[in-house]
């Protein structure tokens, strides 16, 4: 974590006029409350939302167990700072600066003891306004940290909760600004992203507010705890699934460079929340992707695939890698262009993580190579001479379902040539016939008996394959073997109708009456 | 390669396509790996215990050669603490030389100065013209007035109907001599001028330190290290008089 505090206030200022005492003694207070929140930002804990029907629950740590009597005695507590604090509000004589800054601290050290902040009994206690008073433009340091620390708790627990915090959205926004001290910047952007993180509706008043282009521009420096949370409360800002705050962002001045900087040099922590931005930048907004495809942006994407094993951090890389592939037909056709060095980086980090122990990474690595298998015959030759393949055959028929439906994608892919404007794909026999006797048929049958609509209906499509491509008509005598027919007689009556026209097609076809009579 | 092209192709089989898929970031697709992600969908700001304060202020790395300015985006370098006041003063604060008031960005600065301070911007309303900018980075559109500059921010924007640009300071100036003449009556009183609530009230107690030191009869609040005169005329618009000195 960066250090980029004020240094020690053990040191004496030589001079002792009054007015370096006042100066270091704002500075000291800021530099302590700075300290705590930093410390607390190392060790911000996962809240866990309760779902709907109340489990979901993550076992936190014991000590974080608050039993009735103890959450009763919090609640009581907090209606009790917030009394001390409306009155420290009203009070304007000598020391209400600091009478206001106590009252705050109080509040906010009872609403960060635990993962389960008492929120309800602050806000009944009427929380929102005074606190909304404390961000008033011209207010303290201290003041605006330790009031914007509040709200950031009060926000990161239930959806009524959170939307509690829209009276003092504009002045959190404002805070962000410029001029503002860099931990109340960095502790009202954690409060804002708690915000973007509840949902659609707080996500469109944020950006309506003008949330976008402050918190993008504390992306800007090279390092710091700000950068990260600035990164992390835009992610969820932009998540969408409206485009059009995604495209915005990639517009704003510097941010491009400013995420290859990150990508390329930051260390993992800021990099995985850098990379959820970029997941979300490639999901939703065609501009974006454009702009990150023409940039240096695959090529760090693959360097961190390659000399990464954070999990965290490899699974938005690699999904940001693969929304790139899948939003854009530029990528593979001017990015990764068979023969080339990236491409042959690009296989083997996918190749990688097909060998990882990580289900997640698994899939999508497969998910991506689907993806490069629709491209040109070049880039279907390249995958099949791959070390993919073998890996992707074995996962065919051991790996769990999500993963083989993926899969299946890839081989079908590197079966058949590339959709013409006519619609007629033809089959890539080599690359068929290699497949089935190494045993991929088996795999597919079993997607055709499993429940899934989308995965029976693969099995059946390839299949068809099978049975047109083999050559000297060798496709029945193989699918027979390996039970097709069983398979496809399943959905004789079946209620789908498409996979029963499709099944009924394919045994009339090939295994009709004069089946088996040449033989 | 060899290839195969059947040419009777049976058009009602769904024959298979390689085609590229794209998932929706909210996909189900994607779910498996969003797990984790979910969970820090809001994150709770914690507190150190005692003993994890003790162990992380042992790890904590000072630098003994200076401090750096911890602004967003400045990065300058001082060596002396009281440098840093001034370095402060003279670059970061967006605070109003007329009336004190500061803000978080040099914007709201600027609006402020023309919207209370500058006369030229009055006489431009006056003849009707839209000179109320919104607030909002990036929105760019002006108003008529105060009020409907308001309006279109709770209208538009979604600010709470509570939101003043403007705040009238308290209390009033009137109210403020009253206090300042009650002061100079009775020394023990060393209540401090609630002007200063609209500034930075650190320096409340400089202000209540200096008055202990005059001999005069007032604190006069005109008293400012730097934070307030220093770049006195900087923002002042051409068409504004120097303020006449606050009591």
């Amino acid at each position: 974590m960066a250090d980029d505090s004020p240094a020690s206030h053990r040191r004496d200022p030589i001079k002792s006029s009054v007015g370096n005492v006042a100066a270091q003694r704002r500075r000291q207070n800021a530099v302590t409350v700075g300290k705590e929140r930093r410390e607390s930002l190392v060790r911000a804990k996962r809240l866990c939302r309760v779902g709907p029907s109340g489990d979901g629950d993550v076992p936190g740590e014991e000590n974080d167990m608050v039993t009735d009597e103890e959450g009763f005695l919090l609640d009581a507590q907090t209606s009790s700072a917030v009394e001390d604090l409306k009155s420290a509000i009203a009070y304007q004589g000598k020391g209400a600066m600091q009478k206001r800054v106590n009252a705050l601290r109080e509040l906010r050290r009872l609403l960060s003891k635990s993962e389960f902040p008492p929120v309800e009994a602050a806000l009944k206690a009427g929380a929102i306004p005074l606190l909304v008073q404390c961000l008033s433009f011209g207010s303290p340091d201290e003041q605006l940290l330790e009031a914007a620390w509040c709200l950031t708790n009060i926000a990161a627990g239930k959806p009524e909760e959170t939307k509690a915090l829209l009276p003092a959205l504009p002045l959190l926004i404002a805070h962000l600004g410029e001029k503002s001290f860099l931990p109340v910047a960095e502790q009202c952007a954690w409060a804002l992203g708690n915000v973007a993180g509840e949902g659609e509706e707080l996500r469109n008043v944020l950006l309506s507010q003008g949330a976008l282009p402050p918190l993008a521009r504390m992306m800007l420096p090279n390092k710091g705890s700000t950068v990260r949370t600035a990164a992390w409360a835009l992610s969820n800002l932009i998540k969408g699934p409206d485009p059009k705050a995604a495209t915005e962002l990639i517009k704003v001045d510097g941010l491009l460079d400013a995420i290859l900087r990150h990508l390329r040099k930051s260390d993992e922590e800021l990099a995985t929340e850098v990379a959820w931005v970029v997941v979300y930048l490639s999901a939703l907004s065609n501009f974006a992707t454009g702009v990150l495809v023409k940039s240096d942006a695959i090529l760090l994407l693959v360097e961190r695939l390659a000399t990464s094993n954070s999990l965290q951090l490899l699974i938005p890389v690699l999904r940001s890698l693969g929304n790139l592939v899948a939003g854009d037909s530029h990528t593979t056709s001017t990015v990764l262009i068979p023969g080339h060095e990236i491409t042959d980086g690009v296989i083997k980090v996918l190749v990688k993580c097909l060998k990882s122990d990580h289900r997640v990474l698994k899939k999508e690595a497969s998910w991506v190579l689907s993806n490069i298998a629709a491209g040109s015959i070049e880039h279907k030759q390249l995958i099949y001479s791959s070390e993919a393949v073998p890996l992707l055959l074995r996962l065919l028929s051991t790996a769990p379902f999500d993963i083989r439906k993926e899969v299946a994608y890839v081989l079908g892919n590197l079966c058949v040539t590339p959709t013409g404007g006519d619609g007629k794909p033809n089959l890539i026999e080599e690359h068929l016939v290699s497949l089935v006797q190494r045993g991929c048929l088996s795999g597919f049958i079993d997607l055709v008996r499993s429940a899934d609509i989308e995965a029976a209906r693969l099995g059946l499509q390839f299949m068809e394959l099978v049975l047109r491509g083999m050559p000297n008509g060798d496709g029945p005598k193989l699918v027979e073997q390996e039970d097709g027919i069983d398979a496809m007689e399943r959905y004789q009556f079946h209620e789908n109708e498409d996979l029963r026209n499709m099944a009924n097609g394919l045994v009339d076809k090939y295994f009709g009456e004069n089946y088996g009579i040449d033989e | 390669m060899a290839m195969v092209v059947d040419y009777k192709h049976d058009s009602s089989f769904p024959y298979w396509t390689s085609i590229r898929r794209r998932f929706a970031p909210d996909s189900p697709f994607f779910s498996s790996g969003n797990i984790e992600r979910e969970l820090l969908a809001k994150q709770v700001a914690l507190d150190f215990t005692e003993d994890e304060r003790n162990q992380l202020e042992k790890m904590i790395d000072t630098d003994a050669r200076g401090v750096f300015c911890p602004i967003v985006g400045c990065g300058a370098r001082l060596t002396l603490l009281e440098d840093f006041e001034d370095h402060y003063n003279t670059r970061h604060t967006a605070s109003c030389s007329v009336c004190s008031r500061v803000y978080p960005t040099s914007r709201l600065l600027s609006i402020h100065i023309s919207e209370a301070h500058d006369s030229f911007f009055q006489a431009k309303v006056a003849r009707g013209y839209a000179m109320y900018e919104c607030l909002v980075e990036g929105c760019d559109l002006k108003f008529k007035n105060y009020k409907g500059r308001q309006q279109h921010l709770v209208d538009k924007h979604k600010f709470p109907t509570s939101f003043e640009f403007f705040k009238k300071a308290h209390p009033s100036k009137k109210q403020r001599l009253k206090n300042q003449r009650k002061r100079a009556v009775n020394k023990k009183d060393e209540e401090v001028p609630s002007k200063m609530e609209v500034e930075n009230e650190m320096m409340e107690g400089l202000v209540s330190a200096v008055s202990k030191l005059s001999t005069s009869d007032s604190s006069p609040s005109t008293v400012s290290f730097g934070r307030r005169n220093a770049r006195g005329l900087t923002f002042v618009p051409r068409s504004i008089q120097p303020p006449l000195q606050k009591k």
